[in-house]
């Protein structure tokens, strides 16, 4: 008990710098989002966008633009930097791998194939179903890389592995859309990471498994916490390793699953956010997930911006813009943390 | 790598080989067993491909049109000379070239998980190969594409091998550097394929699924010419490659000059699988596997491993095109794709099995 007491005390000594940093990660966003609803075809500037927010009103055109339109937009865009980030952090955390993402690991292209399949092959089945065929083509994958790699192996190994299941899956919708010509047609946008195609809609299909999902990995702060040590001490401290593994890889599973879903496979934002989170706070997951969250929602809002400023009148979808981001990162972690 | 224990053991015995009146070397009476046994299988598989397709002939019968044209009816000359016989050869030559690449890599980086599509080459060459072709269509001669496919491979390549050995070479560097500036290619083909109109679009997936049908007698020929030059020189190389694979340190004892061995050895894997991207597109996992199942026929030994891997690298796209023509019948399945099925299933066995051992 008394241990307990002394625990729950140095909790309580506000932590100013982290909550100074999270605030400004939101007035960061904040102005992010402005900006991101703003642009578009026709600008609007702030005052009205504020407008639309807070006092709607239907009759002024710029207002209905933002609610009905941009709006959707960037909800998907926090809703999807958010869940990617996260996974990222769980996916280093339990394969203890600085270079494991769920895009790299095929993870989202194991999805994307399900995905694929299903809309041609099952149409009888509503679209609403469409994360459930997401999370079973993510699970599926996550297996075949862990199984591959082994739970302990060194990074190069998982690397590889999800290189070559990420490969498997990716010829197995290549051959599903050339058989299928107008399924390439209608899905080729999808298929590189598309948030401007997607609507809330889809969202609304998958908000409860996104938010259960980020929720429940709050549970499991404090044994990441002890396997950071090791798993020897985090054994020790009480800790079911296997569990701990198997209940992170699954949350991991529904996180980008449901983000496949809703705006096709966006990669390297797990890679990506989790290290910049690490610059910032290093000793608990508590404030790695924060921070995670909010700066993977941030990354994407500005990934985002660039895929729509970038070649006007043209977007470019926003996971060709995060591999744009995320590829060179990859390598100066490779030439850092190699050796 | 272990000798496969399910096959027939041979004393180890020597020939005496001599193609040329003067020059004579030995060979393992294995090895030559286990070389005709293969070539004995590739040229069946040519004549099997030559036979199928949407005029389906007997075997006999193509076997009869390939050794002698003259007395066959013209259409039938024509359909296995013009059509088939070319797109074999170039499936088999491609194959054989990627293997040999492979087997380079795998040796040279010791990691039984390289191939050339882990190293950037295949990306370099099919952005290139996609800007010319959607970007500027026309711009360039058709003759003059492969060309540049191989520039943008090479300059990809070096570009990788350059930032890899930044801080000192290492080969997991290599192969991950290699993944990095892979997906970062990825991405950019991927802004041609979204945003290119559909029609060259489509075409263009075709050839990046490593599909062979636009292949004439003169690709083969520039292919046999690069098949020729390269994969003799790597076979030339063999016995710094034996060293090689025993770790830098043992080679360069033993009078290997790594700083410039090396080098030149991935030069000539980034020649051969160019060469092949630039006729027939991205055929992922033939250059890992083939030397992977060639390896259990005669182990490490590379004077007879890179020909015979050639051999098994030829067999499976000559394979897998005819399967990519003959399962979906009217619809023609690029070979890559039809071999990424067969090979990334066999990717996993094999990883499988390396942690275990």
């Amino acid at each position: 008990m008394a241990l307990n007491k002394e625990s729950r005390h140095k909790v309580k000594s506000v932590p100013v710098a982290k909550l100074t940093g999270i605030a400004l990660l939101l007035l960061a966003i904040v102005i992010a989002s402005f900006w991101h609803l703003g642009l578009g075809a026709k600008s609007v500037d702030w005052a009205t966008i504020w407008q639309a927010l807070v006092a709607y009103n239907p009759l002024d055109s710029d207002q209905a633009i933002i609610r009905e339109s941009r709006q959707a937009r960037l909800i998907v865009a926090l809703f999807v930097g958010a869940a990617l980030a996260l996974a990222g952090v769980i996916m280093q955390a339990i394969s203890n791998n600085p270079l494991a993402d769920p895009g790299l690991l095929g993870i989202n292209s194991g999805a994307a194939f399900f995905v694929v399949a299903s809309v041609l092959f099952l149409p009888m089945f509503d679209s609403q179903y469409l994360p459930i065929f997401a999370f079973l083509g993510a699970g599926i994958a996550a297996m075949l890389v862990m199984l591959l790699s082994g739970w302990e192996q060194n990074s190069e190994r998982l690397v590889l592995a999800g290189v070559a299941v990420t490969a498997m899956f990716a010829a197995m919708t290549a051959i599903l859309l050339i058989v299928d010509q107008q399924g390439l047609e209608k899905l080729r946008h999808w298929l590189t990471g598309a948030i401007g195609a997607s609507d809330l809609k889809k969202l609304y299909w998958v908000y409860p498994y996104l938010i259960g999902a980020m929720v429940l990995s709050f549970t499991l702060v404090r044994s990441l916490n002890a396997f950071h040590l090791g798993t020897r001490v985090a054994e020790g401290l009480g800790v079911n390793v296997l569990l701990l593994k198997v209940s992170g890889l699954v949350l991991v599973v529904v996180l980008s699953g449901s983000v496949v879903a809703v705006a096709g496979p966006i990669g390297f934002v797990g890679l990506v956010v989790p290290h910049m989170a690490r610059l910032l706070v290093r000793n608990s997951y508590l404030w790695l997930f924060l921070y995670a969250l909010l700066i993977g929602a941030l990354l994407l809002i500005l990934s985002d911006i660039a895929a729509r400023v970038a070649l006007r009148p043209y977007e470019i979808n926003t996971g060709i813009i995060t591999a744009f981001v995320g590829a060179p990162v990859f390598i100066v972690l490779v030439l850092r943390k190699m050796r | 790598m272990r000798y496969a224990g399910f096959l027939p053991r041979f004393k180890t015995r020597f020939l005496m080989v001599s193609p040329f009146p003067g020059t004579s070397f030995y060979i393992r009476s294995s090895d030559a067993f286990w070389l005709t046994f293969f070539g004995a299988l590739l040229a069946f598989m040519l004549v099997l491909g030559a036979a199928t397709g949407s005029y389906q002939l007997s075997l006999m019968k193509s076997w009869h049109i390939i050794a002698t044209p003259e007395p066959a009816p013209d259409r039938l000359v024509r359909i296995i000379w013009e059509f088939r016989l070319p797109r074999l050869f170039a499936a088999a030559l491609c194959g054989a070239a990627l293997s040999i690449a492979g087997v380079i890599l795998q040796s040279v980086t010791r990691n039984a998980l390289a191939s050339p599509g882990l190293i950037g080459v295949e990306a370099g060459a099919s952005v290139t190969m996609l800007v010319f072709v959607v970007m500027a269509p026309g711009i360039i001669p058709a003759f003059w594409l492969p060309v540049c496919a191989m520039l943008g491979g090479f300059l990809v390549a070096s570009f990788i091998w350059s930032l890899s050995s930044l801080s000192g070479y290492s080969p997991i560097r290599l192969v991950l550097i290699g993944v990095g500036i892979t997906s970062m290619l990825s991405a950019l083909s991927e802004i041609l394929i979204t945003y290119g109109d559909i029609d060259l679009v489509e075409s263009a997936l075709m050839w990046l699924g490593g599909s062979l049908h636009q292949v004439s007698w003169l690709q083969v020929d520039v292919m046999v010419m690069w098949l020729v030059v390269a994969g003799s020189l790597a076979w030339l190389c063999f016995r710094q490659l034996n060293l090689l694979v025993l770790g830098d340190k043992v080679a360069f004892s033993r009078g290997v000059n790594n700083r410039y061995i090396v080098p030149f050895l991935l030069l000539l894997s980034v020649a051969l699988t160019s060469s092949s991207v630039a006729t027939a597109g991205t055929l992922t996992f033939v250059g890992l596997i083939a030397p992977h199942i060639a390896r259990r026929f005669c182990a490490d030994r590379h004077g007879a491993l890179i020909p015979l891997s050639a051999i098994i690298g030829a067999c499976l796209v000559v394979l897998g095109d005819t399967l990519g023509r003959a399962v979906f019948a009217p619809l023609q399945l690029p070979a890559g794709l039809v071999l990424v099925l067969v090979g990334a299933p066999y990717f996993i066995l094999l990883m499988s099995r390396l942690r275990k051992a």
